[in-house]
């Protein structure tokens, strides 16, 4: 088959595959996480070490999830019900800090750290020329050299 | 008697430790026979450590409760070979063998250490300042060899959450001669920067050590999350526990270092980078230490408070300002005036690795410490959890994980997208079918389909290198592999590992998206239903055991209303703590594990949390394929000299880009 043609089959099929993917993806509506699991999880236990509500085996954690599904039941949105828990705990109860005031900080580093990272990559890149690529018949000669020199190292 | 055995063997260690950081820092200014001094005081060191160790061993089988040690964690109930493992299970004893270890390490180093061999002796006086601190932090306040009066007749035993599985045997040695090893580049970094040695000998000769440790921190990490899995019955491997972290940290950062290194070593760039990495490494190290050992944090893990918290605390300051200063002082030595051609080239795919492990440890690091710090400087608690963390790690996993798909196939110096697209394609079609495939069969969730695509792209990427690699080489392919991958252990080494991190991903994202989980308390005869399965509870077994009392609930599972198992998590009773430890039971198929942790247990019923997580047990594979890769770039033949890598502007740019030349170094 001619390189072309096959370059452009492959193209076409992967652009397909693609499409199809994404396709299928966004028409199936996946179920919801369960709303008291997803709360579960923000809230840390308050009698136990550094776990989440979602995963305490605890009496305390398993009466917080019943509490939970009947402030879901009766309707209470998801910030009304973490700000009921951290009326009675504190803000310590929350695994997820808001992004405001004294935890603002907590949320902007990662990305400051990120920014920095890759400003830092770019400037260190060499401006000057680029480097010429090789052209077709001396790649070819030295994969040839390059097979010829492990074909003699296989010998010894 | 014991117990005074063991002070001495530390004394005698710590002497030792002093004399070597001695000897080497002036046998590395060029003073004639300091070495000689060095590698003795090495060896001396090793020796007293070993006695030391081997001391708290023999006074804990020997039940010998006069040593304070053995008073505050055994019991002359503890089984074998949990008694052994009390000897690192808790703070003194985990320090002992730190010490240990480390002694280890440097008698090793010192036998690679020459006559004038100045940068093997500044690594020498390095590792012997840090084998100081912690001969001296265990000669002190971590002193596990105080005698006890009277000598208490029993002991409460070790923390029942220790004693609970043998995988806490296995799983602080692995992970402290990861951390510990981690000292040794750090050491002759800084000692090349003593030196203001520019050159990248000092990586060429710590390369294989690196390796090993990362090797190990790997299979401690795992084995980490494996006990947490087995152990712990919350049903899960990985909680963004500040302790957890604390081993993760380091091991983010010298995965950062591993490749960082091989780019200094073949192309001479980001030679600061390589020692600003480095410090941090080791740095992470010892916070790991801290963390974990000073109670900072309120953790499953952090199972003491002492004054051994301060003194880490101050080491940990020390070893910044001391090699940040040295850092600062030196830098301008080191630093070369080479930079890096393109981005999109195999440096430019380093640099990406670096750029997105850095940043990963970063958040790590800042999730972990921000609330310690806060409630220092502020006194407001705050936590910071599972959320905070997945919604960082999330992202750069995949955009690693893509970094690893492409970057091994990027030639260095300069990829022409020709090339690129050449050699990507095969791999682009494979995964873009395996996604579509997954989506056709009706696994539409975006998380696993994402990660699939990735790993997909990934193996056959290896294929695809495997195949290159062998084009016009004699025999049949797989032969002509085969002796590559012998001859080149580094490279397929970590070829290898990548393996198993796109294994580990895929694990990660299928279990994490496509487990399923019900909570039910059942009488005696009830049932309940779960993915394809029922349960049926049947009553408690109990048992006595020497150290503790075992009562197993009795579940039948049953599968098309066939029983394929009985499983019995277990509630098990310490005598020394009257907070019961649950057991979770756990069934593995090769399509799922059936997960059952006991939340409740009365006679008549049972509170049962039941987890079904489909392919679990590729997540230990694709781990134990990461360590496996590690291995066996370790196995290359040490005596095989390095070849000089290309640095010269005229060099051909192009093939070979797979050599990896550092690992038989």
């Amino acid at each position: 088959m001619d390189d072309r043609l096959r370059h452009w089959l492959l193209v076409v099929a992967m652009v397909v595959l693609a499409g199809v993917t994404v396709v299928g993806l966004a028409t199936t509506s996946s179920p919801a996480r369960d709303r008291t699991d997803a709360l579960a999880a923000q809230l840390r236990c308050p009698v136990c070490q550094g776990e989440s509500v979602a995963d305490s085996p605890s009496d305390t954690a398993t009466a917080i999830r019943a509490q939970i599904d009947e402030m879901v039941a009766a309707g209470r949105t998801d910030a009304e019900i973490l700000d009921h828990y951290v009326a009675r705990y504190g803000r310590w109860v929350l695994l997820d800090p808001p992004a405001q005031g004294d935890t603002l900080l907590l949320w902007l580093l990662p990305f400051i750290a990120f920014v920095a990272g890759t400003a830092a990559i770019v400037a260190h890149r060499r401006r000057d020329r680029p480097t010429p690529a090789l052209t077709d018949d001396e790649r070819a000669e030295l994969q040839r050299q390059v097979s010829a020199l492990r074909r003699a190292e296989d010998a010894t | 008697m014991t117990g005074v055995i063991g002070y001495v063997g530390i004394v005698v260690a710590a002497v030792a430790a002093g004399v070597l950081s001695v000897s080497g820092a002036v046998g590395a200014a060029g003073s004639g026979r300091m070495g000689a001094v060095a590698r003795v005081a090495a060896r001396v060191l090793l020796a007293g450590a070993a006695v030391a160790m081997l001391a708290l061993v023999g006074a804990l089988l020997t039940d010998d409760f006069s040593v304070r040690y053995i008073a505050e964690n055994h019991s002359r109930a503890t089984p074998f070979p949990f008694d052994v493992a009390t000897a690192w299970a808790a703070l003194e004893g985990s320090i002992v063998l730190w010490v240990l270890v480390l002694a280890a390490f440097t008698a090793a180093v010192a036998r690679t250490v020459g006559r004038d061999d100045r940068l093997g002796l500044s690594a020498l006086a390095v590792l012997g300042a840090i084998a100081l601190f912690f001969t001296v932090l265990v000669a002190s306040v971590a002193n596990p060899f105080q005698m006890v009066v009277p000598v208490p007749a029993d002991g409460p035993g070790p923390n029942p959450l220790l004693q609970n599985h043998i995988l806490m045997a296995v799983h602080p040695p692995l992970l402290y001669i990861g951390y510990v090893g981690l000292s040794v580049p750090f050491a002759f970094g800084m000692g090349a920067l003593g030196l203001g040695d520019a050159g990248t000998e000092w990586l060429q000769r710590t390369r294989h050590w690196t390796l090993f440790a990362w090797t190990f921190l790997t299979a401690g990490v795992a084995v980490g999350a494996l006990w947490s899995y087995e152990v712990l019955g919350w049903g899960g491997y990985w909680a963004w526990d500040p302790v957890e972290n604390a081993s993760f940290l380091p091991w983010l950062a010298g995965t950062a270092f591993l490749h960082s290194a091989i780019v200094q070593a073949r192309r001479g760039v980001l030679k600061t980078w390589n020692i600003a990495l480095l410090i941090s490494t080791f740095a992470l190290t010892i916070l790991g230490t801290f963390l974990t050992r000073s109670g900072v944090v309120a953790s499953v893990h952090s199972f003491t408070q002492s004054d051994v918290g301060p003194a880490l605390l101050g080491f940990l300051l020390v070893v910044l300002t001391g090699s940040l200063g040295l850092f600062a002082a030196r830098a301008h030595l080191v630093a070369g005036t080479r930079r890096i051609d393109r981005l999109i080239s195999r440096e430019g795919a380093f640099l990406v690795n670096n750029l997105l492990l850095s940043v990963f440890t970063f958040v790590v690091l800042v999730g972990t410490t921000y609330p310690i710090v806060l409630e220092a400087m502020t006194g407001a608690q705050v936590s910071v959890g599972r959320p905070f963390f997945d919604r960082f790690a999330i992202p750069l996993s995949l955009l690693l994980l893509a970094a690893v798909a492409v970057g091994p196939l990027l030639p260095y110096r300069a990829a022409s997208p020709r090339v690129v697209w050449q050699r990507l394609r095969w791999p682009l079609l494979a995964g873009l079918t395996a996604g579509a495939a997954l989506v056709v069969t009706g696994v539409a969730v975006a998380s696993v389909v994402a990660v699939a695509i990735l790993a997909t792209i990934v193996v056959s990427s290896i294929v695809v290198d495997a195949v290159r690699s062998t084009d016009g080489l004699p025999g049949r392919r797989v032969t002509a592999w085969w002796r590559l991958a012998r001859r080149n252990r580094g490279w397929w080494g970590g070829q290898l590992a990548h393996l198993g991190v796109a294994v580990t991903a895929l694990a990660i994202a299928v279990t994490g998206a496509m487990g399923t989980e019900i909570s039910a308390t059942l009488g005696i005869g009830e049932t309940t239903a779960l993915g394809g399965y029922t349960l049926r509870y049947e009553g408690v077994v109990r048992r006595d055991e020497p150290n503790r009392t075992v009562d197993a609930a009795q579940v039948v599972v049953l599968r098309d209303d066939v029983e394929v198992a009985t499983l019995q998590p277990r509630l098990n009773r310490y005598r020394n703590s009257r907070q019961p430890i649950a057991s979770p039971a756990i069934r593995t198929t090769p399509t799922e594990d059936l997960y059952l942790a006991l939340r409740r247990l009365t006679p008549d019923e049972v509170g049962i949390e039941a987890y079904r997580y489909p392919f679990m047990w590729l997540l230990w594979a694709g781990l134990a394929l990461i360590v496996a890769g590690g291995g066996w770039a370790l196995t290359g033949h040490r005596d095989r000299r390095v070849r000089a890598a290309p640095t010269r502007d005229a060099e051909p740019i192009g093939e070979p880009d797979q050599v990896e030349v550092l690992t038989d170094g």
